[in-house]
């Protein structure tokens, strides 16, 4: 019980001074009786996303699966997430549509794959990552955190109507801005519950006698009915008492130290040093909570190998197509190294454990591409991953065709899983309210 | 605190009232033949509570706010009993996600009304002091929003308690506009609101009246899929929907309205099962022209055919079966292999163009458009029996058994079968197991008249080289073609009493029972050579429509 | 002609040249009497000819860009020294070889961007095909030292010199099979936007061997395109009625195959996002009407080639290092292997030969003659 004298202390100081007498009922929620999601320590992690934007494409023929659903079997192109194939979803053959307007590669897939459309005027965006982190970031230290592995500062996050949020693209930089002189021990801080959260809280018990009053007025069946509208609104009830307690502890979160200076850059080298590092910070931003929402820019324009001036984008247009093996050669190894890096990064997400399980268990990371081919800029048969569940908010382990639909559908489809309210996303052709209903849980 | 007058008549006019535009209709709209369907005796159902559907939950938000309000939501999946999601309406509740949704859309839309941009316009009155509650302000605006919300003027009881929430938010808040927009979202997510109560008056022959209110929604949902308008409110206040007179009178004037075709859309929409498209898959490969855009323009194209066919022509409802008139978009006229000559300027959107089908052609009428063949069939073929079983159910209201348990069905779906070339040698080969053939007898025939249609509703004339059979029988009358097949569809008596039973089950929210009531209804529908707003108007002006059995539990007015 | 019957003439899969209206209302256009048998076609994949083998470049292909930079240093002068320090930097990010680049011209000594003026730029010599076999027509009437030999029609003396100035830059190899990278790109950028090109071709009997009209046109909207990319077939077009891309020729049918001789000039308005026109004087057309019911096409003649380079220029530094390879140097290239209208004076070559190949598939035309309103409407 004291728990819930000190939240009603809560209610009155932080809102409403004590000027209006709230009812306020007896709050069953504060009882254990839903498992998992009241656990001891009050509540399940935070789910958070992340976004893993690659360029130009994959190869076709080295990468759809042959078999759709479960029991799929990875061809070349996405051999090296066989390891985590029962985590990661693989949406094959969408499309970004043009509307008769000129394609601009390199630039109109990414529009497409970050803002559902391209943009009709300078007063574009949201991304989807800012969508989610509005929805799930509001309450976190940094509402999300980019960063870029080439040494760049691209980045396809975009508020509305604004610039892009820049990359950060040096670990060091990346260390202070987490965990530098402003971090606080999420363990140790302060909590003040949202003054927003306590006036929710407070209307729902305010119209609760409003509402029931239907009640008398029914039968008994649709009277079952009612209740099974109550009992979905003490859900939101109990989401909002959750919200109102001091988050539960980040038992994981662990101050790393300082990282050194290191050199950046787009020579593939550097690029696997920089994953290594911010993969990493990125998994110890999670555990303590700093945020919830990250997107990562591996960067496709000028990456190389050591010494070579030919880099993967010139590739991908000048290596002609090896006759025996019917690909590029040098550009698929690009294609596959990259794949590996991604698969570097959810290794680390995965390598921070958290209780039984690990940061990965509550994330959910979108992969996404500019063009199908890039060495004809195609805009069809896209590929697009989906990796984790976000504290089970996905289901995982599917290969879904979604022959010649909008990719949007899967930007739909994360956002809503993760949360946000919508109905349909993106403009003109590439707006659709058709999610993918096989991977949402 | 001063009463905005931009504001009133803002919420006024696209809140139902009947504004210019409305009496203009008037000219155009169908004439409606009084076909009288009253009956003496007849059994009345039970009362129903129905959740609101997704559409009539964006078409109130339009009706009473205007259309640039966006829900920010989504809705939980509706539920189909005997035929309908208006049936499944009244026994689906609203679960703990879909809660979630209605919690979250409502806030959204609250934000929107009292934003910047729209309150001097949606907000009658403007409060003394912004930062502080002002309760007479709330007050104008909540009696006349909630009147519009919950059909009916809000108790005292009711309005007090918005009144307080906007008090006590606007306390919080110190903003008078956060406390009014707390309040609306509190009620865009009552029960009151989302549910439609049905509140009744006791008959003397021991049935019951729907209440006055009850009987505007029951109207304005059937006819209009959305909540009543002011007049028809004020009819209910005044008394006037107690007499048939009253009732009648309220019913030509919401006929005339263009907000009938959205009822009639959301009738065949519900009927044809269209929320299916949502889960349609065609494989790429066999069906290369299937796209998003052709599944939605398939669904749009079958409503423009009715809406044309049925209220703009006032045509017999069987010929929805046999026109050949329809309109395409260039996406479907590749489908259908046929020009559509689309004058819009290159990129734009696809423009929708009336098309007509020659005479002898096998393609016309709503069973071989791409929303019929396309949606019964699976994703990689075409099939005669889901066809089949589709039209038996859905436009002849006739019960199909489910198939029996272990039953192989590799012939039927092996669509490169050397030996069984075309999908009638399959069913054949599949249906000399005798413990099938009783079934695919009633439903095959049907749907074999259809093989000239593939999977995803492209035209052909022979499957794997061989000529397709499309000759069949439908409850004795034979037939070769998809022509032919909508001649005797039209023809089939039960073709126009299925239409009166589902139209008539739709307006109620419960599968109508009442051989009286449905009988009269199908004379009358006959008599006025099958039109569909006379049906409509002999459903609305019935009293079996706002008449229901004696109410299991204790009752009373909500007043 | 009522809408009704051009219905059930297309039930019967013909493809008319005319068809009234059959959204539009009710307009009634009438078949021109001579229209027995006429299909219509868009086209769906348009490429220079070209046939590239192993060993048809001297010394092997030109190098890539990055290469080719260095040694253009070397040709301005730069040192062995200054490139590799310049190299170096490169590598770290820095962009001088490329800003040296983009001013490769040379004025008085100052510098100057080349893609406007290639002549500033020092010629880089990039070497060009010496393979046998390559698509086309012999449009000259003589079998040269550079005649090719047409893989298909096994026709000697085919002149085809815009394939052998481009067959050794990296991105415009490529057979008809594997698409080369610079064509593909091309279409890739226009495929959604460019409004699409159209062929008719009407005979009494395209079954048979016969006399044929085969009419190209200029539609007013673009390709529609499947799912996965590829054009849809039995889509409407209305054909554009700008006269400057409506070309009609009188050929020959015989096996399927459509042989148009002394074509005269064949003339296509593009985008100008990669070329602004098409134009071919002297031209050849070589046909096939394919039992799939598509269409394939090899239509050759003299083009100026300086259309041709600013084609490739127009786009400037960006694409040189990523879709063309060196600019100035395919302004050599072109200039040295001009075959066609010298100069009286100076008797440099104004145009050059070639040939380009399309495919199309089925579709639905209104012919321009029946545009009721104007271009652009």
């Amino acid at each position: 019980m004291t728990k819930l004298i000190s939240r009603r202390n809560v209610l009155r100081s932080t809102t409403l001074g004590g000027a209006a007498a709230l009812p306020l009922p007896f709050l069953d929620c504060f009882l254990d009786n839903s498992g998992k999601a009241l656990a001891a320590t009050g509540a399940a992690l935070p789910h958070c996303f992340g976004t893993w934007w690659q360029g130009l494409g994959l190869t076709p023929g080295r990468w759809i699966p042959d078999k759709a659903g479960k029991d799929y079997e990875n061809k070349a192109e996405l051999k090296m997430f066989d390891r985590y194939k029962h985590r990661i979803n693989i949406i094959s053959g969408t499309k970004y549509f043009l509307d008769g307007r000129p394609l601009e590669t390199h630039t109109t897939g990414w529009q497409i794959a970050s803002q559902g459309g391209i943009p009709t005027g300078v007063n574009s965006g949201p991304s989807l990552d800012s969508t989610i982190a509005d929805t799930i970031g509001k309450n976190t230290r940094f509402r999300s955190l980019e960063i870029s592995l080439d040494g760049s500062r691209a980045s396809y996050s975009k508020r509305a109507g604004s610039a892009s949020n820049p990359s950060e693209p040096s670990p060091l930089g990346l260390y202070t801005r987490i965990f530098g002189p402003g971090f606080k021990d999420p363990n140790a801080a302060d909590f003040t519950p949202d003054p927003a959260v306590v006036l929710r809280r407070s209307v729902l018990s305010y119209v609760t006698d409003e509402r029931k009053s239907m009640m008398s007025q029914l039968g008994a069946t649709d009277k079952a009915r009612l209740d099974q509208y109550f009992s979905g609104l003490r859900q939101i009830e109990q989401q909002l008492d959750i919200e109102l307690q001091k988050p539960a502890p980040l038992a994981a979160c662990t101050v790393p130290g300082k990282v050194d200076e290191t050199k950046t850059g787009r020579e593939v080298g550097e690029v696997v040093a920089s994953n290594k590092l911010m993969s990493k910070l990125v998994a110890q931003a999670l555990a303590c909570g700093q945020t919830r929402v990250f997107n990562v820019v591996i960067g496709a324009n000028g990456l190389r190998q050591p010494g070579s001036q030919q880099n993967w984008h010139m590739l991908t247009h000048e290596e002609p197509v090896d006759d025996r093996l019917g690909f590029q050669k040098e550009t698929t190894w690009f294609i596959e190294w990259a794949n590996q890096q991604f698969v570097d990064f959810i290794g680390q997400l995965d390598a921070m454990k958290e209780g039984d399980g690990s940061v990965l268990d509550r994330v959910v990371m979108l992969w996404q591409t500019d063009h199908g081919y890039a060495r004809t800029h195609t805009m069809d048969a896209l590929p697009i991953l989906t990796v984790g569940n976000a504290g089970g908010r996905l289901r995982t382990g599917l290969h879904v065709p979604a022959n010649g639909d909008p990719a949007t559908r899967v930007g739909l489809t994360i956002q809503q899983a993760m949360g946000v309210s919508l109905k349909n996303w993106g403009l003109l052709s590439n707006e659709t309210s058709k999610t993918v209903t096989e991977i949402l849980a | 605190m001063s009463l905005s007058r931009t504001l009133s008549v803002f919420l006024g006019c696209t809140a139902l009232m009947a504004c210019a535009p409305a009496a203009k209709q008037t000219a155009t709209a169908p004439a409606v033949a009084k076909a009288p369907a009253q009956t003496a005796a007849f059994t009345p159902g039970e009362m129903v509570m129905r959740r609101l559907s997704g559409e009539q939950y964006q078409n109130i938000v339009a009706d009473v706010f205007g259309p640039s309000i966006e829900l920010g939501g989504r809705f939980e999946p509706d539920l189909r009993v005997g035929g309908l999601l208006a049936v499944g309406a009244g026994t689906v509740s609203i679960t703990a996600v879909g809660m979630e949704q209605f919690d979250a859309m409502a806030r959204n839309i609250a934000t929107q009304v009292v934003s910047d941009k729209n309150r001097a316009l949606m907000i009658p009155c403007k409060p003394a002091d912004v930062k502080a509650a002002d309760d007479a302000c709330v007050g104008i605006f909540m009696t006349r929003v909630g009147e519009l919300l919950y059909r009916r003027p809000l108790t005292e009881a009711e309005l007090k308690s918005y009144i307080g929430v906007a008090h006590l938010a606007a306390d919080a808040t110190k903003d008078f506009y956060a406390g009014l927009s707390t309040s609306l979202a509190a009620m865009l997510s009552s029960p009151k609101f989302l549910f439609r109560q049905e509140l009744v008056t006791a008959n003397t022959d021991g049935t019951y009246s729907l209440d006055a209110y009850s009987k505007a929604s029951q109207l304005s949902f059937f006819l209009w899929n959305s909540i009543p308008d002011l007049p028809l409110l004020a009819a209910a206040r005044k008394g006037e929907l107690g007499t048939r007179a009253g009732v009648a009178k309220q019913v030509d004037r919401m006929m005339a309205s263009p907000r009938l075709e959205h009822g009639v859309r959301a009738f065949f929409t519900d009927n044809f099962g269209f929320d299916e498209f949502n889960g349609l898959t065609k494989d790429a490969v066999l069906f290369p022209k299937f796209s998003a855009q052709a599944a939605n323009d398939a669904q749009e194209q079958t409503l423009r055919t009715i809406v044309d066919l049925l209220l703009k022509n006032r045509g017999d409802y069987r010929d929805i079966f046999t026109t050949k008139k329809t309109f395409l978009t260039q996406e479907l006229g590749a489908i259908y292999q046929v020009p559509v000559v689309d004058e819009s300027p290159n990129g734009a959107p696809d423009a929708w163009l009336p098309f007509e089908f020659a005479k002898d052609d096998p393609r016309g009428g709503i069973l071989t458009q791409m929303s019929f063949t396309s949606l019964h069939s699976p994703p990689g073929r075409g099939s005669p029996t889901l066809r089949g079983k589709a039209l038996r159910e859905v436009l002849l209201c006739q019960k199909v058994p489910a198939p029996p348990a272990a039953v192989k069905f590799d012939i039927v779906q092996d669509t490169n079968n050397p030996v069984y070339k075309t999908a009638r040698d399959r069913l054949n080969a599949h249906a000399s197991n005798p413990v099938c053939a009783g079934c695919h007898k009633i439903i095959d025939p049907l749907g074999l008249a259809l093989e000239n249609f593939d999977g995803a509703g492209a035209f052909r004339t022979t499957e794997q080289g061989v000529k397709i059979d499309t000759s069949g029988a439908l409850d004795g009358v034979k037939f070769t073609g998809a022509a032919e097949l909508g001649k005797a569809v039209h023809d089939n008596p039960a073709t126009t009493a299925c239409l009166v039973n589902r139209l008539t089950s739709y307006a109620v929210g419960r599968e109508v029972k009442d051989t009286a009531w449905l009988e009269a209804l199908k004379t009358s529908f006959a008599a006025t050579g099958y039109r569909l707003p006379d049906l409509m108007h002999a459903i609305a002006t019935s009293d079996a429509f706002f008449t229901v059995a004696a109410p299991k539990t204790q009752t009373a007015s909500a007043q | 002609m009522a809408v009704g019957q051009i219905s059930k003439s297309l039930f019967q899969r013909q493809f008319l040249t005319v068809l009234g209206g059959a959204a539009v209302a009710a307009a009634t256009f009438s078949v021109p009497a001579q229209a027995a048998d006429s299909r219509n076609f868009v086209v769906g994949w348009f490429t220079h000819a070209t046939d590239s083998k192993d060993g048809d470049c001297p010394g092997g292909v030109n190098p890539d860009i990055t290469i080719q930079y260095m040694k253009n240093l070397a040709l301005l002068g730069y040192t062995p020294a200054q490139i590799e320090a310049m190299a170096k930097k490169e590598l770290d990010g820095g962009d001088e070889i490329a800003e040296a680049m983009r001013l490769r011209g040379r004025v008085d000594g100052k510098p100057i961007e080349p893609f406007t003026y290639p002549e500033t730029a020092i010629d880089p010599k990039l070497v060009s095909g010496i393979g046998k076999t390559g698509y086309g027509f012999d449009l000259d009437g003589k079998d040269g030292p550079n005649g090719y030999e047409d893989p298909l029609t096994h026709q000697k003396g085919v002149d085809n010199e815009m394939f052998r100035a481009l067959g050794c830059m990296r991105t415009f190899r490529g057979s008809l099979q594997g698409r080369p990278t610079y064509w593909a790109w091309a279409w890739g950028q226009l495929l959604d936007s460019q409004p699409a090109w159209l062929v008719n071709v009407t005979g009494e009997d395209l079954t048979k061997d016969g006399e044929v009209t085969v009419t190209f046109d200029r539609a007013l909207t673009h390709l529609r395109v499947n799912a996965d990319g590829n054009p849809r077939e039995d889509s409407t077009y209305r054909a554009d009625p700008d006269p400057r891309s409506h070309n009609v020729y009188k050929g020959v049918l015989k096996n399927g195959e459509i042989t148009i001789k002394d074509a005269g000039q064949f003339r296509m308005l593009q985008n100008p996002l990669v070329a602004p026109e098409l134009n071919l004087s002297r031209a050849q057309l070589r046909l096939t009407l394919k039992k799939d019911g598509t269409l394939s096409a090899f239509v050759g003649g003299y083009q100026p080639w300086r259309d041709v380079y600013l084609s490739f220029a127009g786009p400037g530094p960006a694409y040189e290092a990523c879709v063309t390879g060196d600019i100035p140097g395919i302004y050599y290239l072109l200039k040295r292997h001009a075959d066609g209208d010298p100069d009286p004076k100076t008797g440099q070559n104004a145009t050059i030969s070639t040939t380009y190949y399309m495919e199309a598939v089925r579709a639905f035309v209104v012919p321009a003659a029946l545009q009721i309103k104007p271009a652009g409407n």
